[in-house]
């Protein structure tokens, strides 16, 4: 088991930067997520942890030990690829038991070492079967006990799921995590897939275009987004952005829609926040849609109106679109909610999770 | 062959406006199996008589004593008929098991270097390196020239006073004036070189396909797992092109026991018989001694060893893949 530490990582890719100066502290016995879009680099920086890309700059370390000159095979760095890459003409059992003997173990001792992992796995059945003719799912499996095998200190993951069919996905996050905990090794993992991440890992690290976005818990990233990036790209439905800007009466701090006549009081130490911010004619409010309530009357003086266009019902919940002035937002409704289209509603807003961003950077204000 | 088609108890179709049941005509071509086999009988008739016909001309003079000088043309030849003393004379004559012993060193010396040398090429042109589209074309050079001509081309090049002893001469400062094709050993190497500077381009080409078919992703998964360079060729690439290696190594293999052009232009299969290949055996039997029945049964002999070797060389691609437990 060991930490990683990522100091100014740097890859170029002929004239692309594929990543931008990265510094980034994954603690020992962690299960952490790099979360992020297509081509946001976070692939990239997998690989160059597990040593199959070199880095243009910057330094690797495990633990205290800096990695960049050791081989990917000397890392002691287990690797599931997004597709597994098995060995197709091999059985399970062999596969699984690779490691151990490319490092000379004897038969006895692999085979019941292949028996262990199998049991965790629930694969003790097929272990004669040729890998080349397993289903998605088994494939996972086979992978993830291939890499478990030799013990690694750290264990990176390639969207391991993303291949996988929906149910076997939800069972697999479980499992996962339930492994994870049981070996207790630091686990790093790249996905796209923010319930994932947010399901499964203890950090995330939010990556866009090269550059580290954020890097917090999901309780952070979720709650306290340090930009409309991170903001937008976590929840879902994702959270709404309403132009706005920034005005003071009577000594009393409001933001007032740019495109629509919403109008929202804010408390005493935002007001002050903002009256110096300089850009605070220019602003974005963002709120979540599970953070507003819909009620028929104005139910206080801090109600904005707007008009239901159409609405969402997923079984748990009901996703309400509404027209706000010029702009379109999505708030979350009980199930039994059914509103026809045109009919006029008092949204509610909880303060406590109103979030403001400048316009012209992205970043909160806070 | 129409005629064999079970004629069908419901034949609705058959029964015209009178309501009489249609005698079937012969050849009936509404019938999909007649008609399918009247579009491909021509062709097949044809394979059978180029396949069949020598194969079964070869059988029936091989067992006899004809050959063109005792008279009468190939037909008459069952007026000698021998009962198959040819096989006994073949199964005796020590220069055909020694002209196919030498074929079967020289191929498996030959291809066995070819393999490896086309191999180890192709691992080369998987990188990248200055040149190597020039590099690509010059390598498939050999391939396209004529086996006579690259024969005429070795022949000049292991003169005494050849390029070759012309090289060795100033590598080493003195006159070197080996007649490379005068002597045993020399003049099978000759034969050898010739041939895998011929063919290693074939295997150089089957095996850069493979290598570059390879799944990378296992690679980079075994390279994860702390497998040397050696692991990974042992128990990824030699596995996985192992159906490509067996098909190349049986092709050549067969190719190379056919050498003929390339020995008789190079050494005639001198000296002596130092390099008399089993084509050039039947070359000189069939031709110079016209013996032709006897080189019938040497054929025919020859054709049954190759089939059971080529087909036990093939078994490992007929196996099917393990089935699931």
């Amino acid at each position: 088991m060991a930490s990683v530490r990522l100091e100014n990582l740097r890859k170029e890719f002929g004239t692309v930067v594929a990543v931008k100066e990265l510094n980034l502290h994954f603690p020992d016995g962690k299960f952490a997520a790099i979360l992020g879009p297509s081509g946001c680099g976070k692939t990239t920086t997998m690989n160059m942890i597990a040593g199959l890309e070199t880095p243009t700059r910057g330094s690797i370390y495990f633990d205290d030990r800096r990695m960049n000159d050791v081989p990917p095979g000397k890392r002691d760095v287990g690797f599931v690829f997004q597709n597994y890459a098995i060995f197709t003409h091999m059985t399970i059992a062999e596969n699984i038991g690779f490691g151990l003997k490319i490092r000379g173990v004897d038969e006895t001792t692999i085979r019941r070492e292949v028996g262990k992992i199998a049991e965790l796995l629930e694969l003790t059945d097929m272990l004669n079967v040729n890998a080349g003719r397993l289903s998605v799912n088994d494939m996972q499996k086979v992978a993830l006990g291939r890499s478990m095998i030799v013990k690694p200190r750290i264990f990176l993951l390639d969207e391991p799921f993303s291949n996988l069919d929906a149910a076997f996905r939800a069972f697999m996050r479980g499992e996962l995590k339930r492994i994870q905990r049981e070996i207790g090794q630091t686990m790093i993992y790249v996905t796209h897939d923010q319930v994932e991440a947010m399901s499964m890992a203890d950090l995330i690290a939010v990556m866009d275009f090269g550059v580290l976005q954020q890097f917090g818990s999901p309780d952070e990233i979720y709650n306290q987004p340090v930009n409309t990036f991170v903001a937008n790209f976590i929840g879902s439905p994702n959270m709404n952005f309403v132009a706005c800007s920034f005005r003071s009466e009577d000594g009393k701090g409001y933001l007032v829609q740019k495109r629509g006549s919403a109008r929202i009081a804010i408390d005493e130490r935002r007001r002050q926040l903002l009256e110096h911010h300089s850009g605070n004619q220019d602003l974005i409010w963002g709120i979540r849609p599970e953070h507003m309530t819909l009620h028929a009357e104005p139910i206080s003086s801090d109600c904005i109106q707007a008009v239901v266009r159409f609405l969402e019902p997923l079984g748990p919940k009901t996703v309400v679109h509404l027209r706000l002035g010029e702009e379109h937002i999505k708030v979350i409704a009980p199930p039994s909610y059914r509103e026809a289209a045109g009919v006029v509603q008092w949204i509610q807003i909880n303060p406590q999770y109103l979030h403001v961003f400048d316009a012209k950077t992205g970043v909160v204000i806070r | 062959m129409g005629g064999n088609v079970a004629v069908p108890v419901i034949q609705d179709e058959r029964i015209g406006e009178t309501g009489r049941v249609r005698r079937r005509r012969f050849l009936d071509m509404s019938d999909v199996r007649i008609f399918s086999t009247s579009l491909t009988a021509p062709a097949q008739f044809v394979l059978l008589f180029i396949i069949m016909f020598p194969l079964l001309a070869e059988v029936y003079i091989s067992l006899t004593s004809w050959t063109p000088t005792r008279g009468g043309d190939w037909t008459q030849a069952y007026r000698f008929w021998d009962w198959g003393r040819n096989y006994v004379e073949v199964f005796r004559d020590i220069a055909f098991w020694q002209a196919l012993g030498r074929t079967f060193l020289i191929a498996g010396v030959a291809v066995a270097l070819e393999f490896l040398l086309g191999l180890g090429i192709a691992f080369l042109f998987l990188e990248e390196f200055p040149g190597k589209r020039i590099f690509y074309t010059l390598m498939l050079v050999p391939m396209m020239i004529v086996p006579a001509v690259a024969g005429y081309v070795f022949w000049l090049f292991f003169q005494s006073n050849g390029p070759l002893n012309a090289i060795i001469s100033l590598l080493i400062g003195q006159p070197f004036t080996l007649t490379w094709l005068a002597n045993d050993v020399t003049a099978m190497i000759a034969v050898i070189v010739a041939e895998v500077w011929e063919w290693t381009p074939l295997m150089f080409l089957i095996m850069l396909s493979g290598l570059v078919g390879l799944p990378e992703d296992q690679m980079r998964a075994a390279t994860m797992l702390g497998a040397t360079a050696w692991q990974k060729f042992r128990y990824l690439v030699l596995p996985i092109l192992k159906p490509i290696i067996i098909i190349a190594v049986v092709i050549r293999g067969m190719e190379a026991v056919k050498i003929f052009d390339m020995v008789y232009l190079m050494t005639q299969g001198g000296p002596a018989q130092a390099t008399e290949t089993i084509s050039i055996y039947m070359y000189k039997v069939a031709f110079q001694q016209v013996r032709w029945s006897f080189a019938a049964a040497a054929a025919m002999t020859i054709l049954v060893i190759m089939t059971i070797i080529a087909s036990y060389a093939l078994r490992p691609l007929q196996t099917p893949q393990r089935e699931i437990g």
